[in-house]
């Protein structure tokens, strides 16, 4: 905000500080833990009265110092100049709060370099008392700068009562400095123990040599022993939420903390091997080998130690942005641009949208990511997103990714930087919306004098979503589509057939004709496909459905019905991969790996493995899911519960549901087609927000699963009060037509969320009229696709019935048209209050 | 681009301003004075090997330069924390807009330090090259001076900082400020003119003690001494006169310092100059340590008047901390007595080991 960012890219993402401090912080320790090293050993040499040892000693102290006053002091500044670059106001914000520690720490500089001087110069020329004394006093400063560096790093991490009194005593002698004094002084002592492997491996004489090696796998092993169990010290004295960012939070820890975990032991094997072993070549390489072991073994540690502190660079105080915290909520509203004084496209135009979103990213994003590089990369992130997508997932950030700092620009900004980092920072992408061909379909003949019969026909669901598990590797799908239709025998007083009736269907699909019977039910015929038809190519997200009933043989009625089956799931809005086909529709195998992998990475599973191995992943055969009748794994959230609920926690955004669901107004489904969508309903005004619903799901479920963790999640981002949030059963428990439409009345508000139907009867799709017999939908078309249907593909391919039988796109029988089944007007509203009524939502 | 706006806000300080500048001032008269002799004398001796001078003087140094490196750095790290305390929101930025070459520092220094415990423990066996060897420690030094001289130019030369726009890779030099050469050539010369007057100052001791050959090396030492000097004299009006005009004109705060210690520099530059050439040493030693220190506060008052049209440092907001000062000056009283006593206990030492 403050200063100029330094544009980097492969080097960017903390690569340059994590390469230049692991460095130095490795000869740094050896710097004290060899200081301590030196007396001890000269002191063994002067006790044992051998000149082989005071020999090794003072050859060891020329290492010594080469190594420590040139690399380890450059390095050490190294490290200085590097955060001033990549962190100045985070720097600033040091150097101001400890300027007098670090002052502090110069004089025990100046006092090492000094001691260290005379104690190699001097090395035999003066009385060995005097010459420990020097060798003491060196090791006495260097401790001490470990000391005082100790309290400025773990201050970063854990700054204590500093954040509310700004005291330099509280901020220096912060909640984890004593447990990293110990942890770090162990370290050193074993890092003293390593590097004098490289050193005593060179003794020529067979005996001192072994000698020597294996004094110093005893500072190797021993230390070591105590480092463990001060690091168990050190993770006690971590605050929860530092705590949680490493151990649980973070799936980018992971593999630090198993580095540490695993190459502990092989430390303490190594230092045992070299005591073992005699042979020079045997512990040459084991040497050499447990250096680089040491090397990483210090960069777990500072990893994890770093990543601990996310998203902050001084925890609870600067995010790592140099955004204070406590400006936060300034700098949303006046947005990121504004706030910032290096910065040239302060107001966002149409012209300079792009560049504003190359600031953007240097200000928010590059402080942590590299572009291109090893460390934290954007390219593989970003290409995974579209711009709606990734306008969702920044919108959300930090919420179920709480290592990411919150989004701290406008929304404007948001939508900005998202198609900068999805449009040029990856370039490719394009959105293209699809052409849409019309269909035409010739109406069933229905003659409103002489037909007998009329059929009413249609889904129980507008939609059925689709994941072609054999083509995309994951089964993600709904249950099958089921089909119902009611025969209706006209007659001033109608009745609806279901004995000597035959009714069949038949469907053109992506699979060939797919044919049967329908079954005679409790007041309707109903018939369940075997599985999900693919769709027809060119996509069209539906197929019409002929279906005829027969009466003693003879076909006494037929009528088409369009069944919904979508393939344009949103997945890859934010998982990666294209459309697989024609840039519209269908999961490709690229997206289902995607979900995949975050499954697996954030859940623990290995669920890309039997991807890879061609297997088909099914969702529900682990989350219970009520559409495909499975029980799921014990245990484990239902899938409705576990997608919105998961999800609901990453994604922030006003109509998120399309970024999922296939009703997006510049797909290739248009699935919400229905008179509520021409009334320019919104999903969330019967469904909820996606926190809000998916707080619904998750309440009903409270006690499973990751739901009270997913809770927590979405607590925040509700726009209902959390408390009452009445739980659902996920397919069940669904918005109740009559909330809104209350008494079949016009309806008295738009909101139907949180008023749930109590069971399955209650659901629209189940309910009949008052009359007791004609099922809502017969009249009223199929969920999401209530008459008027005014589909993209076709005026009235969403109106096929009232097209064919009444010449009007409404529900049957509107504006008095109950002559449809009737054959004659009547008087009483014996439906349902408002069946006489004219429809108000005319053309 | 409006560049002041640019100008990053400064954060606060835990006691008042003059504390800091205090320190900046004494340690960065330190620094200066070992950074001199470091460049200084790796620039005499690479001379000396290519005219093909090789004699003890050129041993001298060398044994010399790794310890001095020790100090230079030591010694610059120091004024380097107390100037990022009151300039540092001036410092890091220009810091950012160079920081490919501002980074590359340690790497060189990196190179020149190893170098120098080459040139100083294999002297006898690498005759041959000497003179390569040398010129890349010189070299090394050098560009490591012109890193610094960017870096403390660009600082105060706020008009140039609107080429971020342009770059922002971190790759942005100072040339086309006025003063950047000739800031550069006055450091350079300066440090070769401290460099000769250490290289008499230590045959200085050795004449004392009795040592032959001593003036020499004294003679040596004086004669790049005064041609360095005189040199910096023309060097440094150039420097002077590419100065802003509203820097040089009387008027501003602090320009009556700022002047007066100009006034005061020369003519204790000018006395140094005088014993020099006369060999005198130790009179002109305390003469050009006059010098310098004035230097040094022309230093500070010109980056003051540069910046005052934006910035004082009385500016700066203090929130009130005194105990971590009065901590560092015990430990720093503290930690001189212990240096002084390691001194003491070798010199005292009655030798070998017992």
């Amino acid at each position: 905000m403050n200063y100029p960012v330094w544009l980097l890219d492969v080097f960017g993402g903390g690569t340059l500080i994590a390469l230049i401090a692991v460095v130095h912080v490795y000869v740094a320790h050896f710097a004290v833990g060899g200081g301590l090293f030196l007396v001890f050993t000269e002191m063994k040499g002067l006790r044992e009265e051998s000149p082989a040892i005071l020999e090794y000693t003072r050859k060891h102290a020329r290492f010594f110092l080469l190594l420590t006053m040139v690399f380890g002091g450059l390095t050490g500044v190294a490290i200085w100049f590097t955060i001033a670059l990549l962190s100045p106001a985070g720097t600033s914000s040091l150097i101001h709060t400890f300027v007098f520690a670090w002052a502090i720490e110069w004089v025990f500089f100046l006092g090492e370099i000094v001691a260290l001087l005379l104690y190699y110069y001097k090395f035999n020329k003066i009385s060995s008392k005097n010459h420990l004394i020097l060798g003491w006093i060196y090791f006495a400063c260097a401790w001490l700068s470990l000391f005082v560096i100790n309290g400025v790093i773990d201050y970063m991490l854990t700054p204590g009562e500093w954040l509310n009194n700004q005291n330099f005593w509280s901020g220096f002698f912060n909640p984890t400095f004593w447990p990293a004094l110990f942890f770090r002084t162990f370290l050193a002592l074993m890092i003293a123990g390593l590097f004098g492997f490289l050193t005593s491996v060179n003794i020529k004489d067979d005996v001192m040599r072994h000698k020597m090696v294996r004094y110093c796998g005893l500072w190797l092993m021993i230390p070591l022993v105590l480092l463990l169990a001060s690091a168990v010290w050190y993770k006690a004295a971590l605050p929860l939420p530092q705590q949680e960012m490493i151990f649980t939070k973070s799936p980018e820890m992971k593999p630090f903390l198993s580095g540490f975990i695993f190459i502990s032991p092989l430390l303490f094997a190594g230092g045992l091997l070299m005591a073992a072993f005699r042979p020079q070549a045997v512990t040459r390489s084991v040497a050499v080998v447990l250096f680089l072991l040491g090397f990483l073994y210090m960069g777990c540690f500072e990893f994890m130690r770093e990543g601990g502190r996310r998203p902050y660079i001084i925890h609870d105080y600067m995010y790592s942005t140099s955004i204070l915290k406590a400006d936060l909520e300034d700098v949303q509203k006046k947005g990121v641009l504004q706030s910032s004084r290096w910065v040239k496209n302060r107001i966002i135009t149409p012209e300079n949208r792009m560049d504003a979103g190359a600031e953007l990213n240097m200000i928010l994003c590059l402080p942590c990511h590299s572009t291109g590089g090893p460390l934290n990369d954007m390219i593989p992130i970003a290409r995974r997103f579209t711009p709606e997508g990734m306008e969702a997932f920044l919108l959300g950030i930090g919420n179920a990714n709480p290592y990411m700092p919150p989004f701290a620009g406008t929304s404007a900004e948001a939508t900005v930087l998202a198609e900068y980092l999805t449009t040029v920072l990856v370039p490719g992408f394009t959105s293209v919306e699809p052409e849409i061909q019309p269909l035409f379909v010739v109406p069933a003949p229905f003659s409103a004098e002489s037909s007998e019969y009329v059929l009413l026909a249609g889904a129980t669901l507008g939609t059925i979503l689709y994941s072609e598990p054999e083509e995309s590797g994951i089964d993600l799908s709904y249950g099958a589509p089921v089909i119902r239709a009611q025969l209706i025998f006209r007659d001033e007083s109608p009745s609806v057939i279901l004995d000597g009736a035959v009714v069949r269907y038949s469907i053109k699909t992506g699979d060939g004709d797919v044919k049967g019977e329908m079954e005679a039910k409790d007041g309707y015929f109903e018939a369940t496909l075997g599985e999900i038809p693919r769709p027809v190519q060119p996509y069209q997200p539906f197929f019409i459905a002929e279906i005829s009933a027969e009466v003693d043989g003879t076909i006494v009625a037929a009528t088409q019905a369009k069944i919904g089956v979508s393939t344009e799931i949103g997945c890859r809005n934010c998982h990666g991969g294209s459309w697989r086909q024609d840039g519209r529709s269908g999961m490709s195998r690229a997206t289902a790996s995607g979900i995949l992998a975050l499954h697996d990475k954030w859940s623990n599973t290995n669920l890309s493995d039997d991807f890879n191995k061609g297997k088909t992943v099914v969702c529900s055969s682990c989350h219970a899911d009520y559409s495909r009748a499975t029980e799921g794994q014990p245990g484990l959230l239902s899938l409705s519960t576990a997608i919105h609920g998961y999800h609901a926690g990453f994604i922030s955004s006003d109509n998120s549901c399309v970024l999922c669901h296939s009703s997006s107004d510049t797909g290739a489904s248009h699935s919400f087609d229905g008179i509520h969508k021409q009334l320019e309903l919104l999903c969330s005004d019967c469904h909820g927000t996606l926190p809000d619903h998916a707080a619904s799901l998750l309440k009903q479920e409270k006690d499973k699963g990751q739901a009270q963790k997913l809770l927590s999640l979405v607590q925040n981002k509700v726009q209902m009060d959390i408390v009452e949030i009445n739980p659902r059963a996920s397919w069940i428990m669904e918005p109740d037509c009559l909330t809104c439409h209350v008494d079949f009345q016009p309806p008295e508000t738009d909101t139907a969320f949180n008023s749930w139907t109590e069971d399955e009867a209650g659901l629209f799709h189940n309910r009949v009229g008052e009359g007791g017999a004609v099922l809502c939908s017969s009249c009223h078309g199929q969920p999401h696709s209530l008459y008027p249907a005014d589909n993209r593909y076709g005026k009235r391919i969403g109106a096929l019935q009232p097209m064919q039988y009444q010449d009007n796109p409404y529900p049957i029988a509107a504006n008095e048209g109950c002559a449809v089944c009737h054959t004659t007007e009547m008087a009483d509203e014996m439906h349902h209050p408002g069946s006489l009524a004219t429809f108000r939502n005319q053309e | 681009m409006d560049a002041v706006q640019l100008i990053p806000t400064p954060d606060i300080l835990q006691v008042p301003w003059g504390w800091f500048q205090g320190l900046l001032t004494v340690t960065f008269f330190l620094h200066l004075l070992v950074m001199n002799i470091l460049l200084g004398c790796s620039l005499i001796t690479f001379f000396r090997h290519v005219a093909g001078k090789n004699t003890d003087v050129n041993k001298a140094i060398a044994k010399k330069l790794p310890i001095t490196v020790a100090f230079a750095v030591n010694f610059g790290v120091a004024p380097l924390l107390f100037v990022q305390v009151i300039y540092g929101h001036f410092m890091y930025a220009s810091s950012v807009l160079m920081a490919i070459y501002w980074l590359s520092i340690f790497v060189i220094l990196i190179f020149s330090y190893y170098s120098t415990y080459i040139y100083s423990m294999n002297f006898d066996k690498i005759v041959d090259f000497h003179t390569i060897l040398t010129g890349f420690i010189a070299g090394t030094l050098l560009a490591v001076t012109f890193i610094f001289t960017t870096n403390f130019s660009l600082m105060t030369n706020i008009a140039a900082w609107p080429e971020y726009f342009n770059n922002p890779e971190g790759t942005l030099l100072n040339l086309s400020d006025p003063s950047f050469y000739p800031r550069f050539l006055h450091s350079v010369f300066g440090a070769v003119a401290v460099g000769g007057m250490a290289i008499a100052l230590f045959y200085d001791f050795k004449k004392r003690k009795g040592e032959n050959g001593a003036d020499d090396g004294i003679a040596i030492g004086m004669n790049w001494f005064a041609g360095a000097t005189m040199l910096n004299f023309g060097i440094g009006s150039w420097y002077w006169g590419s100065l802003p005009e509203y820097v040089r004109e009387l008027g501003g705060a602090g320009s009556a310092f700022f002047l007066i210690f100009i006034f005061l520099g020369i003519v204790a530059a000018i006395f140094s100059l005088i014993y020099g050439m006369r060999h005198e040493v130790r009179p002109a030693v305390y003469y050009l340590l006059a010098a310098l220190f004035c230097m040094v506060l022309v230093r500070e008052f010109a980056r003051r008047l540069t910046l005052a049209p934006w910035f004082k440092t009385s500016d700066l907001e203090v929130v009130a901390q005194y105990s971590p000062l009065i901590v560092f000056l015990v430990v720093f009283a503290g930690g001189l007595g212990v240096i002084y006593y390691m001194i003491r206990l070798v010199l005292t030492d009655k030798g070998a080991r017992s």
